[in-house]
């Protein structure tokens, strides 16, 4: 097992490379000059010319290239052109607000589609089902960035229950600040993760093992929980991850309808305001965060299925 | 009779709208007597799995609609409440069913699942449980037992999956096993195994077995009487040794003729032409009609009723009974 997740994180090490590679080729591509992003349209050629020394621009492709991979194994992605802050410092302050984001809105999604799609799949063709049917139709239809406005000028605006902005002081803050951009992500989360239950459990209480349970005398609770919901996670860890994975994206436009703290917003502003190294580095974080989440689930499979386990 | 165990009484199962129904078992009578074993015959779509199943209530109602009398120790299974039947189900009935490779959980393994059958009907101190498992596996000739309690369905080979299902169905002693093609996966020696471990089975603990199967080697094994269904009803029925010495239905002559012979090698296998008939397609008369040699006019207006012929010995067909008036 060990040396299993030993492969498995040996696996990551190309991944991270050939984004890393994407990442550099796409900022040399990309139109624009650095030195002039950074310094301004006033700075003269002198000026330019010594930015671009500084920074290495001068040295050969290959060079750079070099430079760049040995900067980014040691973590160091040099500072902001625009605040001069230390970018591992920005992503210090940033990147947790987006984990947290990320982990309540996929427990939010959670807690809502799975006993929906359960409840759906014991009804099947009845009324829970149908209305499952009609969420999740509406889950998918409703971006997230307007779910998000809706909510804040419905609760935070209007009826004051939530705050407006930002991510607030400890736990308790935490929460409350939290809840409306997490919702807001939710419902696209459950919508899908609850028509995924449905499916897979459907699929699972079909399977003659199922049956078997039945033949042994389980009664429909136990048949449904224990041989139904466990096999069904297999295709919902997928799911999960998916969801999990697809928060990144939601996080960009909620962390900026609630004006929160977080990787999205950092990379929005930074694509603003052209601060190259700060892009390059919430692209590599965002790729970090998929190849990690992958990792993860492969992880969660083996919790669950045997079969992997005795493979590995 | 006093030992009579499972009594099946017009037994029909129908699927479909009420006004045009799809009946796949047709007023299914027969009955089993404790320690006792009975096959049924049948081609695919004979409607002999649905039997089985409705015998555990197992069908899922709605869809399906049945009706009839299931007295399983005079009691009527079609009457028993659904939300009694788990306690019935694995407890005086087991099961073992065709697929050994689809019919185990995956995710759990081999001793938690045979746990689970005993721990859903006795409570017993995890140690028991676990010293029961360990003899159940024993039961089914399992080499290994204590090795293997914590192994999981895909390291065995179908064989070993069937004795592990076997084990389950046995789990409580049950009174009834019903088989639906124990063997049918499997291969010849294993097959021959596996037929042996359940009539051992049956002599431990007295139990009456109810075997599906569409083999007629395995009946005349270990069967002592035989039903033989086709489209969903009964078309004969008799004690092994009277249904081998003088099948009286075309159709029960017609599969004893496609049994491969060990002595003659050279003959072509009989076949009974055409299949059986989608159970839509089924008009008045009898179902077999397209396919019999021994067709009569009156054959297509009026399906024949089951009538003993023999002490023992019924069979449903036009041309035996005007054979036998005659």
């Amino acid at each position: 097992m060990a040396r299993y997740l030993l492969l498995r994180l040996l696996d990551l090490v190309p991944t991270v490379f050939l984004v890393l590679t994407l990442v550099f080729i796409a900022m040399r591509i990309l139109p624009g000059d650095p030195a002039l992003a950074a310094l301004g349209a006033n700075a003269d050629g002198g000026q330019l010319e010594a930015f671009r020394e500084r920074m290495g621009l001068n040295d050969p492709l290959w060079l750079q290239y070099v430079h760049f991979l040995w900067d980014a194994v040691r973590l160091d992605f040099g500072n902001s052109l625009m605040s001069n802050i230390p970018i591992s410092t920005l992503i210090a302050n940033n990147l947790p607000h987006t984990v947290y984001l990320t982990i309540v809105s996929v427990a939010l999604g959670l807690f809502i589609g799975i006993p929906l799609g359960l409840y759906a799949a014991t009804q099947r063709n009845k009324l829970p089902d149908n209305a499952l049917r009609i969420y999740s139709l509406i889950g998918y239809s409703v971006p997230d960035f307007y779910l998000g406005a809706i909510l804040l000028i419905v609760f935070s605006l209007n009826l004051g229950w939530f705050p407006i902005n930002g991510a607030g002081e400890g736990f308790w803050d935490g929460l409350h600040h939290i809840f409306l951009p997490a919702l807001s992500l939710a419902l696209l989360k459950s919508a899908f993760l609850g028509r995924l239950t449905r499916t897979s459990l459907l699929e699972v209480l079909g399977r003659d093992y199922v049956r078997t349970a039945r033949a042994k005398g389980a009664r429909e609770g136990r048949v449904i929980f224990r041989h139904g919901l466990r096999n069904a996670m297999l295709p919902l860890s997928t799911g999960i991850g998916i969801s999990i994975l697809a928060t990144l994206s939601g996080a960009v436009a909620i962390e900026l309808v609630f004006n929160r703290p977080g990787i999205g917003r950092l990379l929005i502003s930074a694509i603003q305001e052209r601060d190259y190294p700060v892009i390059q580095a919430g692209v590599m974080m965002f790729a970090t965060f998929v190849v990690l989440v992958n990792l993860l689930m492969d992880i969660v499979y083996i919790f669950i299925d045997p079969r992997i386990r005795m493979k590995s | 009779m006093s030992d009579r165990l499972l009594d099946i009484r017009d037994l029909s199962v129908e699927f479909g709208p009420v006004a045009r129904p799809l009946r796949v078992v047709d007023r299914v009578s027969f009955s089993i007597d404790a320690g006792k074993t009975l096959g049924i015959v049948g081609e695919s779509g004979s409607g002999k799995s649905m039997t089985a199943l409705s015998v555990l209530r197992l069908v899922p109602e709605p869809p399906a609609r049945i009706s009839g009398q299931i007295l399983f120790d005079g009691r009527d299974l079609l009457k028993v409440p659904r939300r009694n039947m788990p306690a019935i189900r694995g407890k005086d009935i087991g099961m073992i069913f065709q697929e050994p490779m689809a019919s185990l959980n995956p995710l759990m393994s081999i001793g938690d699942q045979i746990a689970e059958a005993i721990m859903l009907h006795e409570s017993m101190s995890a140690d028991r449980r676990r010293e029961r498992v360990l003899d159940l596996l024993r039961l089914v000739g399992l080499p290994d037992p204590e090795g293997r309690l914590g192994a999981y369905p895909d390291q065995f080979s179908g064989g070993m999956r069937q004795r592990v299902m076997a084990a389950i169905a046995m789990a409580c002693n049950p009174r009834l096993l019903i088989a639906d093609e124990p063997t049918t996966a499997l291969d010849v020696t294993i097959q021959a195994q596996v037929l042996e471990m359940m009539l051992d089975i049956r002599r431990r603990f007295n139990s009456a077995i109810l075997l599906i199967t569409h083999d007629l080697g395995v009946v005349a094994e270990v069967c002592e009487r035989v039903v033989v269904m086709y489209a969903g009803k009964v078309v004969e029925d008799a004690d092994v040794g009277s249904l081998f010495a003088n099948a009286l239905h075309p159709y029960t002559q017609g599969l004893l003729r496609s049994v491969p012979s060990l002595t003659d090698t050279r003959k072509r296998l009989y076949q009974i032409p055409g299949s059986v008939p989608p159970a839509r397609t089924i008009k008045a008369g009898c179902p077999f009609r397209p396919r019999c040699p021994a067709r009569m006019d009156r054959c297509a207006v009026e399906m024949p009723p089951l009538v003993p012929y023999a002490p023992g010995h019924r069979a449903a067909c036009w041309a035996v009974s005007k054979e036998m008036a005659e």
